[in-house]
């Protein structure tokens, strides 16, 4: 079934959703510009916004629910942004209105969880405003109704990840870090540029009306031209392979952002952006959509072995983070079954990853900000409520049965293995590795012996953070049942992403790829038991295989990023150079001294003498006088 | 005989006119009566009152609809852009005057001698000339009669009543008088030579048409055609005049120098309300009584506004001090608005053309006070730290106050998302419409040299180090921390939900100049 | 007989934007610019004669007050910047340049 016709909508609360961009837009910029004077109430109002939002998102959701299914995309126009091009708008439709109640929902936990954790930081506020203004540009971003609006969105959540990341600008790592992250961002969002240019060139259109009900029918060559530039955006923002270096670096920034942009929503636009333009540039079968696949494939794999490795807790974290990412993006290019499925994974895994990095916080902000995970150990009984939401989020993510992590997951899995065999199975050794680091993860940080720094006094967070865990672990066991028994998010999504030919699937609990999994999970889980929970672990990391440096090193990415890119870009940029100081270079170069010359002596003519200037008044007066006296007699 | 008509004067429509200078007189009265310890406390409130009163007076007026018909007998039409210009006006006068409210920048004495013991005793006695709050508002009257005079001779009287305070206000600037006399000296004498052409060349097309009113030489024209030797060197020299007060070149020499000299405020009122207020003339002057003469100027014109924009654009470049290198932005920038000028054309057109050009005026001229706002808080010892080279590292010293500044720049350079950037573009595309496409261009190229000086100054600003000894950032005075924050949020909702003013402009345009 | 009274107040004009070049002190600079004036009132005066109204002449003598105004202000700047140079040369007051 294709997707339902948008129509336009006015009045109601439908109406009035650009509310859910402008109060966290608010926030922000009382806060920004409030200065010191706010820094008694800021991290309040910023709280007050992101839950203000969240009341908005579910109002909306309520009302468009209210519609009947066929009629549940509604375009709000909001004003002309560039006279005669490009509208300003929003739509409201299943798709969107989901990702509004994930990003403020999550949103304001976090927002109300970072009120401890930053408790003692003097920049709170400055945080709590990043803070907001990430919200109301991530909202733009799935709420615009054209690609213009969701690029500025797109450019807004990069300034605020890059603000962020860099927020403890004193430690040249986060600064470094963020540079990297604004980098290799541009490296996509040129792409995301390029492909919205040519969809305008195309379809004459930006917004999602005119690009996916249009009549046009463009050749298949440019439609997949499009939709791998945007693939190539989508891999910059939602860190895939081969864009993905900089999210392990991004953990640079204070915890609550790794959870809020770096694991719920920032890194989620890239498959926002896949699912929404899929109709037209990600079909099933299409060059576009195996690319697509194949990225997420590869990306799924490469964050589990990174995962494997690492002794940064939150390293270990982004690495599953992209893991799972890659699992959404695999599952985004099978059709309606599959959009279904990735977005309801990305609604599961935005709580319990928020969950888990949450909880890590909570370790870390109990442990002196240590990250190592050897140096901790024995942390159950120090801190309970952290374990048992911990241990939530863990068994989630593990696909453990009945959990929401299994259901959405393994409908990924399912529906990939019924298309194409070979990504399929890779998935399904991808969720035994997560079971495997995942388990590794627990296990060397709540169990075994302690292994704390001599001054390390653990004690359990204030309510303020353990309720944000407790309420995001409820969701973490609950959420991925109600969506997927039934098919009631598939039915929900229906209309704007189309639903499957032949109804919606039923859910088989007994498959084969399904029991493989849950095996494969549970010899991870028993590897990791006999490598990390039986034995002690070593304080200091041993040297390890080469696999282990390999996975640690983060597959070499780096590298692979330098001798790939760096170097020939370098050797490149010096012949490039080379050339340049002769031909394009001298033409610059000239142009600019040619300019900066000129002007240096035109700037003698102002010699300062009044009389002077009355002269080229006069001078003036005489030439347009005589001037105008030619043409008229001409 | 049948006696004497007493004419009929329409007092609604020119309310807002009558209040601003009533409120001047007022101003008077208060320095002649009012002891000098109360002066300051007693002008601020009445200018002010003044000001946001006739503001509510030009919505009034609008309220009841824009008159159709010349007001006092067809000498100053109400209509919708002049109601516009007047709102503008009254806009940036009020946040200018918010800045001339900082007892700083002025001089203690102006008759006492810069350096000499009896200047020492003034400054020491707080002396304090409240005198510049009714020279202001004369001025602001005068611009806004200038914008709205439908025939020359009211146009020439505003175009004094304008200028005339202007030179006194150039130079009271409190440190480095000697440049301040000097802006005054030069603007007066230039300014008295250039009105001199006005008279001259309306002279000359009242001996043509028999007439000064606006409609009258029109349809003077209509009737003869542009081939008369008289009509052109008369349209040639009011042009002249005008675009002297824009700073077109070759006209522009002025303004560099009376900028730079002039107390910032007094700059920062000059670069917005007076630039707001010639091009209401200039546009009235060409479109509504030289309108049928539109073949002959509009090459000549075009000659105008690219040398305006490029000798702007790039004579900006090897700038070193601030406050001139605003000075050519703004000369560049009355290059742009020329172009919205010449994109004559049918009626539809020429409603687009004054639409940008509206829009432009509004976002380029609270842009500009913002941007001088900021100048008069970079301080060293003997005052405003002018020289670019003293702005090296400020944004590490001041983030904020760095970064709104490199805001107003990119704002400047017509960077989208900014205010500017839909000015350029609403003036720009009225003239790819009206054909002036060679024109756009040169506009484009010159806004990229010009956004490279912008850029330099940010890059000072941020990427390089502070000096040792670098100027200090004066805590600012509520109206001047008022003024920053009014022009940044203007600039960032102006670049972002530009509609709103977009479509008033467009009213404001759709019923062109009544004649 | 216009055409007599139209020359010479072209000449006036002209005699008048010269010395604004020429002369340095700015007291004459001032005269000079004085005579431009004067020399458009005559021309505005015959122009009235010309077309048989009386808008010229009116016009004359509003441009006489605002010379008259002209004057106010302009001496005062004058004398002024007088005081502070001990010398009325335009030439002298060149502090403002490139």
């Amino acid at each position: 079934m294709e997707p339902a016709k948008i129509v336009e909508h006015a009045g109601g609360v439908i109406g009035a959703s650009w509310l859910m961009i402008a109060l966290p837009l608010l926030g922000a910029a009382i806060l920004l510009l409030g200065g010191r004077r706010t820094d008694r109430w800021g991290h309040l109002l910023g709280v007050a916004m992101s839950l203000a939002s969240f009341v908005v998102a579910v109002v909306t959701f309520f009302e468009l629910i209210g519609l009947p299914g066929g009629e549940r995309r509604r375009a709000v126009g909001l004003f002309e942004f560039i006279p005669g091009l490009v509208d300003m708008g929003l739509l409201i439709d299943p798709l969107s209105i989901s990702f509004a109640l994930l990003i403020t929902g999550v949103g304001s936990l976090i927002h109300i969880y970072s009120i401890g954790y930053m408790s003692h930081d003097p920049g709170r506020r400055r945080f709590f405003s990043y803070l907001n203004l990430f919200v109301a540009a991530m909202l733009l971003l799935v709420l615009s109704h054209n690609y213009v609006g969701l690029y500025i969105g797109w450019e807004g959540v990069g300034l605020a990840s890059y603000l962020l990341i860099g927020f403890w600008q004193y430690k040249p790592s986060a600064a470094t870090a963020a540079q990297k992250a604004f980098i290799v961002n541009r490296v996509g969002d040129f792409g995301l540029a390029i492909g919205i240019f040519t969809i305008w060139t195309t379809f004459g259109s930006v917004t999602f009306q005119g690009v996916f009900e249009s009549t046009l029918k463009p050749e298949q060559g440019v439609l997949t031209a499009i939709g791998l530039l945007l693939l190539l955006g989508a891999c910059g923002k939602s860190a895939q392979v081969p864009l993905q270096s900089w999210l392990l670096d991004a953990m640079e920034g204070p915890t609550p952002v790794s959870a809020l942009i770096h694991a719920a929503t920032m890194v989620t636009a890239g498959v926002y952006l896949v699912v929404r333009s899929g109709a037209v540039f990600f079909p099933e079968g299409s060059t576009a959509a195996l690319f697509a696949a194949i990225v997420g494939t590869v990306t799924l794999l490469a964050g589990a072995i990174i995962g494997m490795a690492k002794d940064d807790i939150k390293k270990g974290l982004a690495g599953s983070t992209m893991s799972q990412i890659g699992y959404m993006m695999l599952g985004a290019a099978f059709g309606p079954v599959g959009y279904a499925f990735a977005i309801g994974h990305l609604i599961t895994h935005g709580f319990f990853k928020a969950n888990l990095f949450l909880g890590a916080g909570s370790v870390m902000h109990a442990m002196n900000d240590e990250v190592n995970m050897r140096r901790y150990g024995a942390l159950r009984k120090a801190l309970p409520v952290t374990f048992y939401t911990f241990l939530i989020g863990y068994l989630a993510i593990i696909g453990f049965p009945l959990l929401s992590g299994y259901f959405t997951k393994d409908g990924i899995i399912e529906t990939v293995i019924h298309h194409n065999e070979v990504l399929g199975w890779l998935a399904v050794l991808g969720a035994g590795l997560t079971g495997f680091y995942m388990s590794r993860m627990v296990f060397m940080t709540f169990f075994g012996e302690k292994r704390w720094a001599d001054d390390a006094h653990p004690h359990e967070s204030p309510a303020v953070m353990t309720i944000p865990l407790v309420l995001l672990s409820i969701g973490s066991i609950f959420l991925g049942g109600y969506l997927v028994l039934g098919g009631r998010f598939m039915t929900f999504l229906g209309p704007a992403v189309g639903m499957p030919e032949g109804g919606v699937p039923a859910f088989h609990p007994f498959t084969v790829p399904g029991l493989a999994t849950l095996a494969l999970v549970a010899v991870g889980a028993a590897i990791a038991w006999l490598r990390y929970g039986r034995v002690p672990v070593p304080v200091t990391a041993p040297r390890g295989s080469f696999l282990t440096t390999f996975a640690r090193r983060d597959l070499y990415g780096d590298a692979l990023n330098e001798s790939l890119f760096m170097r020939p870009g370098q050797w490149l940029t010096r012949i490039a150079v080379f050339f340049d100081n002769r031909g394009v270079d001298g033409l610059v170069n000239g142009l600019a001294a040619g300019i900066g010359g000129t002007s240096g002596r035109l700037r003698r003519v102002q010699t300062g003498f009044a009389r002077s200037y009355a002269l080229s008044i006069l001078f003036g007066a005489a030439v347009v006088a005589g001037a105008l006296l030619l043409v008229g007699n001409l | 005989m049948n006696g004497i008509q007493p004419p009929t004067i329409e007092y609604g429509q020119l309310s807002p006119l009558l209040l601003v200078f009533g409120a001047a007189i007022v101003g008077v009265l208060i320095e002649a009566l009012a002891p000098r310890y109360l002066r300051k406390s007693l002008q601020m409130p009445v200018t002010l009152l003044g000001l946001v009163g006739a503001f509510a007076l030009v919505l009034t007026v609008v309220m009841q609809g824009v008159p159709t018909k010349a007001a006092a007998e067809g000498a100053i039409a109400v209509d919708g852009p002049a109601l516009f210009i007047w709102g503008v006006i009254l806009v940036l006068a009020v946040i200018s005057v918010l800045l001339i409210n900082d007892d700083n920048e002025f001089v203690a004495s102006a008759a006492a001698v810069p350096g000499t013991p009896e200047e020492e005793d003034a400054i020491a006695a707080g002396g304090a000339h409240t005198e510049i709050y009714p020279l202001a508002l004369f001025a602001i009257g005068g611009m806004m009669l200038f914008a709205s005079a439908n025939d020359l001779l009211i146009m020439f009287v505003a175009l004094e009543v304008m200028s005339l305070p202007l030179y006194l206000l150039c130079g009271l600037a409190r440190r480095r008088r000697l440049l301040s006399q000097e802006a005054s000296v030069k603007y007066f004498l230039l300014g008295a030579f250039s009105s001199a052409f006005f008279l001259y060349g309306m002279a000359l097309v009242y001996g043509f048409a028999g007439t000064v009113s606006l409609a009258g030489i029109s349809d003077a024209l209509g009737a003869v055609g542009g081939q008369n030797t008289l009509l052109l060197i008369g349209a040639g020299m009011l042009g002249v005049g005008l675009l002297f007060k824009i700073g077109a070149a070759p006209f522009q020499a002025w303004k560099p120098d009376v900028y730079q000299g002039a107390p910032t405020p007094i700059t920062a009122l000059m670069a917005s309300g007076t630039l707001v207020a010639a091009f209401g003339a200039v546009l009235r002057v060409f479109w509504v009584a030289l309108g049928n003469l539109d073949w002959d100027w509009r090459p000549v014109m075009w000659g105008v506004a690219i040398l305006t924009m490029v000798a702007g654009a790039v004579l900006a470049i090897t700038q070193t001090d601030i406050k001139r290198m605003l000075a050519y932005s703004s000369i560049a920038h009355a290059g742009f608005l020329l172009t919205g000028v010449i994109a004559t054309g049918a009626e539809a057109q020429n409603a687009l053309s004054l639409k940008g050009i509206l829009f432009y005026l509004v976002a380029y001229g609270i842009t500009t006070v913002g941007a001088f706002a900021v100048v008069t808080m970079v301080r060293d010892a003997g005052g405003e730290a002018g020289h670019l080279s003293r702005w090296a590292g400020l944004g590490k010293r001041s983030p904020a106050l760095a970064g709104v500044f490199a805001f107003f720049l990119l704002a400047f350079a017509g960077i989208p998302l900014t205010s500017g950037f839909f000015g350029k573009y609403a003036v720009f595309a009225a003239a790819v419409a009206g054909g002036a496409v060679p024109l756009v261009i040169v506009g484009v190229v010159s806004s990229a040299v010009a956004a490279f000086f912008y850029v330099r100054v940010i890059v000072l600003m941020f990427f390089s180090e502070p000096a040792p000894d670098g100027p200090t950032i004066a805590v600012p005075s509520v109206g001047t921390a008022g003024v920053v924050a009014i022009a940044a949020a203007a600039t960032v909702v102006l670049g972002i939900y530009p509609e709103p003013v977009l479509r008033l402009a467009e009213d404001a345009a759709s019923t062109l100049f009544i004649r | 007989m216009t055409t007599h009274y139209l020359v010479l107040s072209a000449l006036l004009f002209a005699i008048g934007a010269v010395g604004v070049l020429v002369r340095r002190n700015a007291i004459v600079i001032f005269m000079c610019v004085e005579l431009m004036l004067n020399a458009c009132n005559l021309a505005f005066v015959t122009f009235a004669r010309q077309h048989g109204n009386l808008d010229g002449q009116l016009i004359a003598f509003f441009v006489m007050v605002v010379a008259a105004a002209e004057v106010v202000v302009g001496l005062a700047i004058i004398v002024t910047i007088f005081r502070t140079r001990r010398s009325a040369s335009v030439d002298d007051a060149n502090l403002l340049k490139y």
